[in-house]
Order: structure tokens, then sequence, then C-alpha cells
């Protein structure tokens, strides 16, 4: 690739505690270049989402320190957007008004520039025919892909994502995995994934982080980037390539999971 | 009957099926299975036949004589009092008059109960405050409170509306701090994410994510405001649909005492219905 990876995200030594739960024990770092698609794959409680929220503001670190562009993050903002696997709309707006609803605090744009961004991220998501719909009248797909269109159009550089097709049929999900990784490669989104799901991590991810369960400790790094290239088509699934590299990972998985998954 | 031509159908079924669903049903069996759908026209056509009914068994009981008019009289005879309320009791004037008390004090009853049931539910420190004291006066009877509001407000309009008040507003506020409470946090945390803050979180999405059963918690509170209506006007009023009740029993009109209540229940269920379809047409999305 043309561009050196450049520290975009950085994890510093960080810890989190709730009360007296040791959510992450050991202080966590790592770091994410711009552009990056890093999957956090690990067992359920094993810390990953709760450093995920962290980025996002949501939950602070009890010590440490997390960067983005080298500014410590504090408060939620519209740069980094989150996708939840459930609640993800708001059953009271409609399509288009659920998409717009994501520029409705940035008073950098005009009404009418709103407008024309809110449209442009419907079509992206091909939710556009559906704009006058309500959440409820929509698949389960489509009420994601309005959660994704709204992150984007609030102007997110980093995209956090919480299992977000978790509830979706396998059919479903193969063809959103396919869009999002499309949509993040053309936007140019830096991505943290949270997924249980091995496959999933692979198909979507440049590098993908395996969790062990709880104390929270990276036990492995999954290059996928090279191994798979940046293109992910629905046809790599079926491939040996892509076959041999989640066999690989399973088996890394499995391990860290110390039979207990 | 319907059976004969159903039999064969069901045998001819896999043996799989379940017992319970095998026979297909008849248009009124099928209307009684749990939870069955009921056709459109339906509803509202048994809804009045049934009335209809009842009214009709009533008035027949009376006219044969089996009760006394002075105890149970017929329906056509609390109508004609009602009519002749209207002439010449001024019975309209007197239904106003109710009515402004209870949306009198039903509305400041949820223009308090709303902010205040929603800053319960969404800060700890004020839930944990005020949440004794309501939870006691909440058990508080109504009527065991008369005396200490004429003492505080005499007989005037201050102590009606106190009383209704007091019978709502600390039902609504916790009913409200549960409505909030059932606002996912995802919610929250999507607005957080796009750039609200608190004050935006709480009026763009919180609030309009409670609207719906907010909306139905009011509905059902207007209707207690009426229970506590007839008490406050039986009181200590001269004008209002208790206090026609209570001067009619006076003289043992029994007809009219009915006739006020059936206004009562007249203008709760018109109230009742027209809430149920704005809240239909104002959430077509649920």
């Amino acid at each position: 690739m043309a561009t050196a990876p450049t520290p975009h995200l950085v994890f510093d030594g960080v810890t989190k505690r709730f009360g007296s739960v040791q959510v992450v024990e050991q202080p966590f770092d790592l770091e994410v270049a711009r552009h990056e698609f890093v999957a956090f794959l690990g067992p359920s409680g094993c810390g990953k989402t709760t450093l995920m929220r962290m980025v996002g503001g949501l939950d602070q670190p009890s010590s440490g320190e997390i960067r983005l562009d080298g500014e410590p993050v504090g408060r939620p903002d519209r740069r980094r957007g989150m996708v939840f696997q459930s609640y993800s709309s708001f059953p009271w707006l409609t399509v288009g008004q659920n998409v717009a609803f994501g520029m409705k605090y940035r008073k950098d744009l005009s009404e009418q520039e709103k407008a024309v961004r809110a449209e442009r991220y419907l079509d992206l998501v091909g939710l556009y025919e559906f704009s006058d719909s309500y959440p409820n009248q929509v698949s389960g797909g489509m009420r994601q892909r309005i959660a994704i269109a709204r992150t984007l159009a609030a102007g997110a550089d980093v995209l956090l994502m919480d299992e977000p097709f978790g509830a979706l049929d396998a059919l479903r999900r193969e063809q959103l995995q396919a869009e999002l990784r499309r949509i993040q490669r053309r936007d140019a989104k830096t991505v943290v994934f949270v997924t249980h799901d091995v496959e999933e991590a692979l198909f979507l991810a440049d590098r993908v982080v395996v969790f062990s369960k709880r104390p929270t400790r990276i036990v492995a790094e999954i290059d996928v980037k090279t191994r798979l290239g940046e293109e992910r088509t629905l046809e790599m699934r079926d491939g040996d390539d892509f076959f041999a590299l989640r066999r690989e990972a399973i088996g890394v998985v499995r391990a860290a999971a110390g039979g207990e998954l | 009957m319907t059976e004969g031509r159903v039999i064969p159908d069901a045998a001819s079924l896999p043996a799989t099926r379940d017992a319970g669903l095998r026979r297909r049903p008849s248009a009124v069996g099928g209307a009684f299975r749990l939870r069955a759908a009921l056709p459109r026209p339906w509803g509202a056509v048994i809804a009045v036949a049934s009335s209809i009914a009842i009214l009709a068994l009533w008035e027949f009981v009376a006219r044969l004589g089996l009760t006394t008019p002075l105890f149970f009289p017929a329906p056509s005879e609390i109508l004609a009092a009602m009519g002749r309320m209207f002439s010449t009791q001024h019975l309209a004037w007197h239904a106003w008059v109710s009515t402004l008390r209870v949306w009198g004090a039903f509305l400041l009853a949820a223009v308090m109960a709303i902010p205040i049931g929603m800053a319960m539910s969404g800060f700890r420190p004020v839930g944990a405050a005020l949440e004794p004291a309501i939870d006691f006066i909440r058990y508080l009877p109504v009527p065991a409170l008369v005396p200490l509001s004429i003492i505080w407000f005499g007989v005037g309009e201050e102590t009606k509306i106190f009383l209704l008040w007091l019978g709502t507003f600390f039902q609504l506020v916790l009913l409200v701090a549960d409505d909030m409470r059932r606002v996912p946090n995802e919610y929250f945390e999507t607005a957080y994410t796009i750039g609200a803050s608190q004050a935006q979180a709480l009026k763009d999405v919180a609030f309009r994510a409670m609207l719906p059963s907010l909306i139905d918690n009011l509905r059902i509170t207007l209707g207690w405001c009426w229970t506590y209506l007839i008490i406050a006007e039986i009181v200590a009023a001269d004008s209002g649909l208790g206090f026609v009740i209570w001067a009619a029993r006076r003289y043992m009109k029994t007809p009219e005492v009915m006739a006020g209540v059936v206004l009562i229940g007249v203008i709760g269920l018109a109230t009742d219905q027209l809430l149920r379809a704005i809240h239909r047409r104002a959430f077509r999305y649920l």
C-alpha cells in the first residue's frame, strides 16, 4: 500500500473497573491505523465491548488513556459513531428522518446540505426508496443499515460497532457484511467491530484482535489484510484461502477460550 | 353442521400436527381461539350489540315491575330525567364546571409530574430523595384528606383542585418515572454519539421514546380525576355533577342521581375514545 499506517486510534495502558468488578484488569495497549478495519474477537464478557465503548466516550477508563489523533477522547461526539445490535434506530422517525437525525446537532451544515447528505447516505446503504417507511416496516437488516447511514451522515471518522449483525439471519448477515466492507473502503472509515463470530471477523477486518476470557488480554492478532487482501467479496468466502484462514483462526480462538467456547 | 365437513380434512392432516390445532375452526369457534384476531367491524358491532342488550334487559326488568322505581328506575326514566335536568336544572353548565375542574387539576398534575418523573428516573439522587415521600402520600386515601384540605384551602375551587391533584399527581409521577426507565440506554447513547447534550437527549429522544406510554398513562389518570371529582364536589360545592347527584339524593330522586352518574360515564367514555383515536393517529409507527 502507498501510505504507511499512522497511529490514529491508540489504547495506552487502559484498564477499567466497574465498582469492584475489574473488567479490563491488565493495562491494555493497541494501535489502530487510520482507515483500518479492526475486529475485536472474543468470548462474551471478555471486555471487548467495554474497550470499544470507552473509545466512544460512553465509559471512561479507570486508568490509562485512549487517544484519537493524539488527543485524549473525552465525552462522546459525532466523530466517533456507535452502531448497536438492538434499538439501533428510533421507531418514531421514518427511515429518512432517522438518517437525518445524525446531523440534527450539526451547526456547520445548512438545512439544504443536510437534506442532500441524508439522501446520499440513504442511497449508499440502499434505503432510498424506503425513506418514508418506519423502521418497524422494514427488515432487521435494513434497520441496521439505517444506523450505519445515520452514523456516516453524522460525519463519524471512527465507526464503533457492537455486534451489529448479531440478530440477523445468516443470509442477510453475509450480505450486510459485504456491504459494510464496501462502504468502509469507499468512505475510508476506521472501524472497530466487536463480534464473537470468527467468520464475520475474518471476512470484514484488516486485522483481527483475539481476546482471551478475563483477565482481558490479547492472545493473538491475525493479519487478514496480508492473507486475503483488501477487497472482500461473497465469492471469497467459499475460496480455499478463506477456508484455511478460518480453520487456523478457530484453532487460535479455541486455545484462547481454554475449552470454554 | 360444519363438523361433518371438517373431519375428513382433519384426518388427512399429518399426524404430527398438534391435536389442538387440528380441526379447522368454524367462524365462531375461530374467534374464541386464544388471542385470535377479530375482523375489523366485528369488535364495534359486538360492543354496540352487548350494550343495547344490557339496556334492553334492564328496561324490561324495570317495566315488568320486578324492581322498585325508587331504587332501580328504568333506563328510559333516567333518560327522561336527564332531559328534564338539561332544560330546567342547567345540567350542561354543571357538567362544564366539573369538566373544567377535572382538566384543570389533571393538567396541573401532568405539567408537574412529567418533568419530576423524568428527573426521578434520569437522575438517581432525585429519585432517591423523592421516592419515599411520594410513595407515602400515594397510599393516603384522598377522602381522608378532605378535612385537612378544607382547613388549608376553605371550601372554594382550590380545595377541589387540590383534592383532584392529590389523587393523581403522586400516582402519575411514578408512572412517568417508569416510562422513562423503560427507554433503552441505546437511545441515549446513540444521541450522545451524534453530538446531543443531556438536555437534548432528554427532549429529543427520551421524551419522544416514552411519549406513547406516557399518553396512555395520562389517559388512565384522567379517569381517576373523575373519581375524585365526585368526592370533592359532594363535600363542598354548589355546582358540578357531584353537587347535582348529591342534591338529588337528598330528595330521593333516584332517576336524577342515576342521570348524573350516567352523564359522568358518558363524558368519560367519550374523552377516552377521543384520546385513543388521537393516540392511534399520532403513533402510527407502533
